[in-house]
């Protein structure tokens, strides 16, 4: 008797929840074509369609030009992960502006950044989404050259490109280095370039 | 206690008991508050959909439109108690996926590389996956309940009447 009560329930269950699922879409898709800011049904989710402005220019930096723009004090390197990872171990050129309470980080760039300073946000991972957010927002400030190097602490540091540890209010002391390059460039501290060294 | 009882109440505490009503209040309150932030910002939500790396592409935008509003409508349907074996099951369900999510993410170190549930600018707490994995645990207690009343305890009660 109670297999058959169950049975039923589960029936009920089935279908009932079929019923929602469908409604949820229903109302979903209609109120999506309803909006002027809608999304596509299916969106191309590559870092190259998510990080092209909207002026069609892509924000993706290369590590070849990422460690020039280091080496050579070009950009300003700002890294998006929280505090204890920068401290752990950081580009040697980047300074910390954690994504993760931004708010409380900003006198590290309004102000003190130029607004034409050309600028490149990491972080570590294939999927982080730190740097992409950090560049979004500056963009948003009225920055004009933000570039994000993609898995960027993994892969800097995968070719042995200067690193340093310590944080924020440490880091220019030259602490320590490891894994970095033979030329030793990363001895040292990128400051943050003065209007007119800037290129582009 | 009685005279201060809609007829409404009355009925679902009926049917559920006062922990099977509790535990469909508590939920349908927390249902419905989750969808309203996503369905304000579908855009937001198919990112963080996005970072959970877990949904292939083609899916993450149907799942940001659509999922805030089956959490809506199961919402709505637990605190009028519409559909109550549908709304049961599927709550646990949802729940219990969140929860898989969450944990597997965990596990696969997700969130210390790229801090992905924490995307708003506020968010300053350093742990708060095992925060959230935590409150979704807690969540699965007046589910797993609403679960058991509707799909166990109630078949237990229809063989006692039948005999």
């Amino acid at each position: 008797m109670e297999t058959k009560r169950l049975r039923k329930n589960i029936w009920w269950a089935a279908w009932q929840s079929g019923a929602m699922v469908v409604l949820a879409m229903f109302i979903g898709l209609l109120v999506n074509e309803g909006r002027s800011d809608g999304l596509a049904l299916v969106a191309d989710w590559s870092p190259e369609v998510r990080l092209t402005t909207d002026e069609g220019n892509s924000m993706i930096v290369s590590l070849e030009e990422a460690e020039r723009l280091c080496l050579d004090k070009k950009a300003v390197f700002l890294d998006a992960r929280p505090p204890e990872e920068y401290a752990r171990g950081h580009i040697s050129c980047a300074k910390n502006v954690p994504w993760q309470g931004f708010e409380a980080y900003m006198d590290r760039v309004w102000g003190v950044i130029p607004e034409d300073a050309w600028i490149v946000t990491y972080c570590d991972g294939e999927t982080c989404s730190l740097s992409e957010d950090l560049a979004k927002e500056l963009i948003a400030m009225g920055y004009k050259q933000v570039k994000v190097l993609l898995n960027g602490w993994t892969r800097w540091t995968e070719a042995g490109l200067p690193v340093k540890k310590g944080d924020e209010g440490r880091q220019t002391a030259g602490i320590e280095k490891d894994r970095t390059s033979s030329h030793h460039l990363g001895a040292t501290p990128c400051n943050i370039p003065e209007r007119g060294n800037i290129n582009g | 206690m009685a005279d201060v009882q809609t007829g409404f109440f009355r009925r679902q505490w009926q049917q559920d008991g006062p922990l099977g009503l509790i535990a469909r209040l508590i939920l349908g309150v927390i249902f419905i508050y989750a969808s309203m932030d996503k369905i304000a910002h579908p855009a937001a939500f198919a990112k963080d959909v996005y970072n959970y790396q877990i949904l292939p592409e083609v899916l993450i935008n149907l799942t940001a439109l659509a999922l805030p509003w089956l959490e809506l409508i199961l919402g709505i349907f637990l605190l009028v108690g519409l559909f109550r074996e549908g709304t049961a099951w599927m709550v646990t369900l949802l729940l219990i996926v969140f929860f898989g999510a969450m944990v597997f993410n965990l596990a696969r170190g997700l969130d210390i590389h790229c801090g992905c549930f924490n995307t708003s600018a506020q968010g300053t707490d350093n742990s708060p996956m095992e925060w959230y994995v935590l409150r979704d645990g807690l969540f699965l207690i007046p589910a797993c309940y609403l679960f058991y009343r509707t799909f166990w305890e109630k078949v237990g009660t229809a063989r006692i009447i039948t005999f």
